[in-house]
């Protein structure tokens, strides 16, 4: 499958989800829907978290697993979180002005 | 130069010559990284003892004066110290983010790793002539007695140990910027801040304590 677009080729603004489609039925769904704040992430970041899962949250053992130190994936750790409260935020704003 | 954390990839490649030699850290920090360190201060300490070489004070080098073995050890302990816990205190107050002592000391420790090339430098013959040279020209206000090939080897390798210095002062920043999670100016400052705290109290430690 291919990469789920986050941001607009356009003006780089968050991407909306307009529409979402059963592949058993055919049914379509249409809507204003925001991304989750993982599926916000870019395609490394998303990989790097799914790896951190897969090594049960343990930094240590993807350090191993990376061949590098420790601080290099807590460093890239806190870069993500930075970006998830980021999209997060963004999502709430977007949902008080949806709802005014 | 800051910290790596963009540069993970998803397989452990190996990484380059120029990583492991300017940004090593971003590849071995904690445990490993203060043994190893650990091992080059001591053997920098042991050089040094043999050529009369002194890392006195953390950005020091001088070679002269002849103290007992352990006083060479101690001085590279206590610039490692001093540089850590100044590094430490400032980490504290300017990041955000939470880091591991071990992985500071560690990294700073092996910093200082050059300072083994630099006094193995010292024990070349060319090197210590012209130092001899130049302290009875400083002592005794004569001319320079050395041979010309003294004056360019000596030189030569005078110039090498300055850049060496230079290069421990780039990994001590790498480690700073990595371990405490800090980039850009606010890094730089709290950085050079850090180092002239260290090198006034090494200086006094090591001028004061060990030597005096």
């Amino acid at each position: 499958m291919r990469n789920l677009p986050t941001n607009c080729p356009s003006c780089n603004g968050q991407l909306l989800v307009k529409r979402l489609a059963c592949p058993e039925c055919a049914t379509e769904v249409e809507g204003c829907y925001q991304l989750p704040a993982l599926a916000s992430l870019d395609a490394e970041d998303q990989r790097f978290i799914i790896q951190f899962v897969e090594s049960s949250g343990s930094l240590k053992e993807m350090a191993r697993l990376l061949g590098v130190s420790y601080p290099t994936v807590r460093n890239r750790l806190d870069e993500i979180i930075a970006r998830v409260v980021g999209a997060r935020a963004l999502g709430e704003d977007e949902d008080e002005r949806n709802s005014e | 130069m800051s910290a790596t954390a963009s540069d993970v990839s998803r397989s452990a490649a190996r990484p380059p010559v120029v990583d492991l030699l300017l940004r090593p850290f971003a590849y071995v920090a904690g445990g490993r990284s203060l043994l190893l360190g650990l091992a080059a201060i001591v053997l920098a300490g042991f050089l040094g003892s043999l050529s009369h070489t002194h890392f006195d004070g953390v950005l020091d080098m001088h070679t002269g004066l002849a103290v007992p073995t352990s006083v060479f050890l101690s001085e590279g302990i206590v610039n490692w110290l001093t540089m850590s816990i100044a590094l430490f205190l400032f980490g504290k107050l300017v990041s955000r983010a939470e880091f591991r002592v071990r992985d500071l000391f560690g990294t700073q420790a092996m910093a200082r790793w050059p300072t083994v090339l630099a006094a193995l430098g010292a024990l070349a013959p060319p090197y210590r002539r012209l130092v001899s040279s130049i302290t009875v020209q400083v002592l005794q206000s004569g001319g320079l007695s050395a041979q010309r090939a003294d004056i360019v080897l000596g030189g030569l390798i005078m110039l090498v140990a300055l850049l060496t210095i230079v290069w421990m002062v780039a990994l001590m920043y790498h480690s700073y910027s990595l371990c405490c999670n800090i980039r850009g100016l606010r890094a730089a400052v709290s950085f050079i801040a850090a180092l002239v705290a260290a090198e006034i109290v090494s200086k006094i430690v090591v001028v004061r304590v060990l030597v005096g």
